[in-house]
């Protein structure tokens, strides 16, 4: 029995479930007994799951909202500045500041600029890429993006001690429990 | 299992909000009958305004309605009979359309051979536009309407008394031509009866923008309905917070459709700079200025800003809020289409324009209530109305 | 591991996959088309279409040394097949992004079965598309003007011109799809990865599934984002053909200037590219057996679509002849009259036949699942969405204001074999796509078979009651 604190190495007790409504109970079971750092994983994303692993829902909206403000205001200014105030070109006897004509540009940078932050916030806050998972040393879990529903729970959990874990996972319903490290 | 039987889902015999409307109708109707004799002219544009106003809403009701069929929807058939009962205004609505035949001369400057004779424009397109032919469109595209009305509420009705499979394939069958007669009569009455207003000016996207309008307006109603009853005790446990999510969506999503098809048409019209175009907007910019604003910010930018949260969707005050709000900027949309028409100036006589719409509002009103009180709330017969109250929005 | 025994959530409606499949059955399906060895047929196609790609490169490759003279351009019509085939290449693109994003949101659940290819259809079309108006400025080396970069003149782009619009406009929409396709794929890469036999395609897979775990941790920001990518796409599709039409919408020129014209492209673009998706979807169901997957019920609902897009196409077809007629404008009736009766009647009675009449078929339930019949039906309305560009651009330049300049548009060789090359390009790719890539949505089909139909009974019911919290 190891208490994990700060270490290099991480552990990593997995456990298999049969199907989405088990896993849901089991997750509710894992949840209950005070574990923070566990994860379900599943070859789709299940409804219900937030709530089952009593994790919040993602804020990744937020930080696509700010760099959308962020995009919108400097593809406007970009234009203003670049059309009114650097070089000043007379074209089609319009004014300099033509915001009209500003808007389709203006648009599509906010977009893309939300695309990217949508892109590579959710990867980021999925911590992602990543290839080196303990995870990744179980044959067995080859099969979740098969047809295959697991718990894992980390050893830096505070609560995590191996054989209470492990006993915990198999009173939920757990197979074929595996020890991870990497 | 919840319990639908007809008797189920109505609303008490107390009628006062039905009396209360009547009365108020009959209050503006008076306002209107003083408008006519003291600004003739004036009066006319205020009931046109009015009047596209709720028909407008009557007729998104009716497009609401055909859609719910068509995409076999079931997460609205709970508010189905909502939609159902405000596409029936139309029927009322088409008897009111009577003063404004009685208005042409007033409100089309089309409709004067003198003016007709000195204007090359106006002569060529004279076939079009000339007040036999106005009224026999008319009578048509209102014809169309009352047909798809009535047959899809008969029907609904019919189910009330017993499902039949077949009832369900009728209202389908209607709803599909029933769709593109519709496109073609909403826009023709708006080129008719409001772009026609400036014989003069042309724009492809009118109907189009008449048509978002209409859409958004019915959906800010209906979802301003089901909240007042909800607050009375109705349909707490059928129409639920995820509905309310439902229609924010749609709002915002209308919204957004609307502000399209407004930019569309301006953009193209400001950039091209074609002076027989142009002169729609700049009359609007010169005399109408903050009510262009009051349309850009709150008929876009606020609804937009506001129902893009999740929060918002689900915050029944915010909901109402909306809703209410919308349906005024429909009014002032409607206004700052038609009264430039009229006078150079906005907010010219505006008791003459309050009193158009409470007079057309209040009956409007008085008879949506009537067909509320009379029929079931929801269609009870309906296979799919416990999976509609059971929605799960996201 | 035993799965539970199937239960449908709505007994009354048909099973959006159909077959009773397992989630096994699924993985072993969509992995296997890329596992398994190469058909022969996949060779003879795609040496069909390279061929004809290479063609395309030959011809560029003599257009940037001659000039766009090789083309049959003469003003007054100084746009011709390029510009048409840029449009119609943006319209096929757009079906894809409307069944990825529009019908998620929507709830349309059918979509995933389809909607992996027809994002990738959206990508190939969009790079068909946008060769051409790179290749069309005349030295494309110069290209790079329409970046608002510092320069040697220090001048910037001009952005009030509606093509440099568009430049942001596809330029956005296309990595926008390719990062909404690729957030997709990325689970079922994790799946190709963790059943690849052999080191390299691991590793390869590998690298591209970023190391998927398939946790919920990852599900609820993978969730969210697909979510908010599908948002934001919404509102660009509609943008991307509506700054493409202002290509045209903008100017003066009658045919071209009509306030109509931003819904009309959009509701076009579906139309047609949803006539493509028809098209590849029959092919690739019948070619790697998906009837399960794409089903006739699907078939049906994408017919539906076309139907109700067509007659969008139609109503902005007779709107845009009243207003002709009403505007009293000389130059805008002679135009519209000119298209129906002039030198390319012709071209606008094919765009005619195929864009109003083709699709009223669909009416008809018998033929909404008539393969045969929608195969060829879609063909024809792409024939006819590429003639309604046609007819929209060459015919408005060709008699514009001043008679004595009118020119009639006769396209050469080149104009011809860059057309067909485009479609070598886009089938290539689209082949490559479908040898080496899951082609169906495996983690989305999964999330939509009866038995991922989780019922909720724990405290998350009550929570779901109040709307606090959400799953």
């Amino acid at each position: 029995m190891r208490m994990a604190k700060k270490e290099t190495k991480m552990q990593v007790i997995l456990a298999q479930f049969d199907g989405a409504e088990a896993l849901l109970d089991a997750a509710r079971g894992v949840r209950d007994a005070g574990y923070r750092k566990f994860d379900c994983h599943s070859p789709y994303p299940i409804h219900g799951m937030n709530s089952a692993m009593g994790v919040t829902r993602s804020y990744l909206g937020f930080i696509v909202g700010t760099v959308a403000a962020i995009g919108l205001l400097g593809a406007f200014y970009m234009q203003y500045w670049m059309s009114a105030v650097d070089y000043k070109v007379i074209i089609s006897g319009k004014p300099f500041n033509s915001f009209q004509a500003f808007l389709p540009v203006v648009f599509a940078l906010t977009v893309l600029l939300s695309a990217f932050a949508a892109f590579i916030g959710s990867m980021m806050l999925n911590r992602l890429p990543r290839h080196n998972h303990p995870l990744f040393s179980s044959a067995n879990f080859e099969r979740v993006t098969d047809d295959g529903f697991f718990i894992s729970v980390e050893s830096g959990d505070p609560k995590y001690e191996l054989k209470k874990t492990r006993e915990l996972l198999q009173s939920l319903g757990g197979v074929n429990v595996e020890v991870l490290e990497t | 299992m919840m319990d639908f039987r007809e008797n189920t889902f109505r609303l008490s015999s107390d009628r006062n909000f039905g009396k209360a409307a009547l009365m108020v109708g009959f209050v503006g109707l008076a306002g209107c009958i003083a408008g006519f004799a003291i600004d003739r002219d004036h009066f006319f544009f205020s009931y046109l305004t009015a009047y596209a106003f709720w028909l407008t809403i009557g007729l998104g009701g009716l497009f609401f309605t055909m859609l719910h069929h068509l995409t076999n929807a079931t997460w609205s058939v709970v508010l189905r009979r909502f939609s159902e009962n405000v596409m029936m205004v139309l029927l009322f609505l088409a008897i009111l359309f009577i003063p404004i035949i009685a208005g042409i001369g007033n409100l089309y400057h089309w409709s004067h051979h003198e003016i007709v004779a000195g204007d090359p424009v106006l002569k060529e397109k004279s076939l079009y536009l000339n007040t036999g032919f106005f009224i026999i469109r008319a009578v048509i595209y209102v014809g169309i309407w009352l047909f798809l009305a009535r047959g899809l509420y008969k029907t609904s009705l019919a189910q009330d008394k017993g499902y039949a499979e077949s009832q369900t394939e009728r209202m389908k069958k209607l709803s599909a031509p029933g769709m593109l007669l519709f496109a073609f009569t909403v826009t023709f009455a708006a080129f008719d009866w409001l772009m026609s207003l400036d014989a003069h000016w042309y724009s492809t996207a009118f109907g189009v923008y008449i048509f978002s309008g209409s859409l958004l307006s019915a959906l800010a109603f209906i979802t301003l309905v089901t909240i007042l009853l909800r607050q009375k005790g109705y349909l707490a446990d059928l129409i639920t917070l995820e509905h309310y999510h439902d229609l924010g969506k749609l709002l915002f999503a209308f919204t957004v459709f609307w502000g399209y098809i407004a930019f569309a048409q301006y953009f193209l019209i400001w950039y091209a700079n074609i002076p027989e175009e142009t002169i729609w907007y700049r009359v609007r910019w010169l005399g109408y200025r903050p009510l262009t604003l009051l349309i850009v910010f709150g008929h876009f930018v606020i609804p937009f800003v506001v129902l893009i949260s999740r929060g918002a969707k689900r915050n029944l005050t915010v909901m109402k809020i909306m809703a209410v709000w919308l349906l005024f900027m429909h009014w002032v949309d409607l206004y700052w289409v038609v009264m430039p028409s009229h006078s150079d100036r906005p907010l010219v006589g505006l008791w003459i324009d309050i009193a158009a719409m409470l007079g057309i509002g209040g009956l409007t009103l008085w008879f949506f209530w009537r067909r509320m009180a009379s029929q079931p709330l929801v269609p009870v017969n309906d296979p799919r109305l416990t999976a509609s109250a059971q929605l799960i929005s996201d | 591991m035993n799965i539970k025994a199937p239960d449908a959530p709505n007994k009354s409606e048909q099973p959006l996959i159909a077959g009773n499949l397992t989630f096994h059955d699924v993985t072993e399906k969509i992995s296997g088309v890329v596992e398994s060895g190469t058909p022969r047929l996949w060779y003879a196609l795609i040496s069909i279409t390279g061929l004809l790609s290479l063609m395309f490169f030959i011809m560029l490759g003599h257009l940037f040394f001659t000039g766009i003279g090789i083309w049959g351009l003469q003003i007054p019509v100084g746009w011709g097949f390029d510009i048409t085939n840029f449009v119609f290449w943006v319209g096929i693109g757009h079906a894809g992004t409307l069944i990825s994003a529009i019908l998620f949101l929507l709830r349309q659940r059918w979509r995933t079965s389809i909607n992996r290819f027809a994002e990738a259809m959206t990508i190939f079309a969009v790079i068909c598309a946008g060769i051409f108006p790179a290749i069309h400025v005349g030295r494309p080396w110069l290209l790079f003007y329409v970046f608002p970069v510092p320069n040697q003149m220090s001048i910037w782009p001009n952005f009030r011109s509606p093509l440099l619009w568009d430049f942001f406009a596809v330029g956005t929409y296309f990595t926008c799809s390719l990062l909404f396709w690729y957030l997709g794929m990325v689970p079922d890469l994790a799946t190709i990865r963790n059943r690849a036999k052999n080191r390299i395609k691991k590793i390869i897979y590998g690298i591209f599934a970023l190391g998927w775990r398939g946790g919920n941790r990852q599900w609820r920001h993978y969730e969210l984002a697909y979510l908010l990518l599908a948002g934001i796409s919404t509102p660009l599709v509609l943008s991307v053909h509506s700054v493409v039409s202002t290509d045209f919408s903008v100017s003066i020129l009658p045919g071209w200037h009509s306030t109509i014209f931003p819904p009309y492209f959009v509701a076009g673009a579906i139309f047609s590219g949803f006539a493509m998706v028809l098209t590849l979807a029959i092919i690739a169901r019948k070619v790697f057996k998906l009837d399960n997957y794409i089903t006739l019920n699907h078939l049906d609902k994408m017919n539906k679509i076309i139907l109700v897009t067509g007659l969008m196409v139609s109503y902005s077809y007779v709107v845009e002849f009243f207003m002709a007629w009403y505007s009293g404008n000389l130059y805008e009736r002679f135009t519209f009259w000119s298209r129906a009766t002039g030198p390319y009647a012709w071209a606008f009675w094919i765009m005619f036949f195929c864009n109003v009449v083709v699709p009223q078929i669909f009416w008809s339930k018998r033929f909404r699942a008539h393969i045969a019949v929608m195969f060829v039906a879609s063909i024809l309305i792409n024939v006819g969405m590429w003639f309604e560009r046609y007819v929209i651009i060459v015919s408005s330049l060709s008699q514009d204001f001043l008679p004595s300049s009118w020119q009639y548009f006769k396209p050469t060789i080149y104009d011809i074999g860059m057309l067909i090359g485009s479609f070598g390009i886009f089938l290539t790719l689209f082949l490559l796509f479908v040898r080496f890539l899951p082609m169906v949505a495996m983690s989305e089909v999964k999330a939509v078979l009866p038995q991922a139909n989780v019922h909720h009974q724990g405290p998350e019911a009550i929570e779901l009651e109040t709307g606090n919290v959400r799953g």
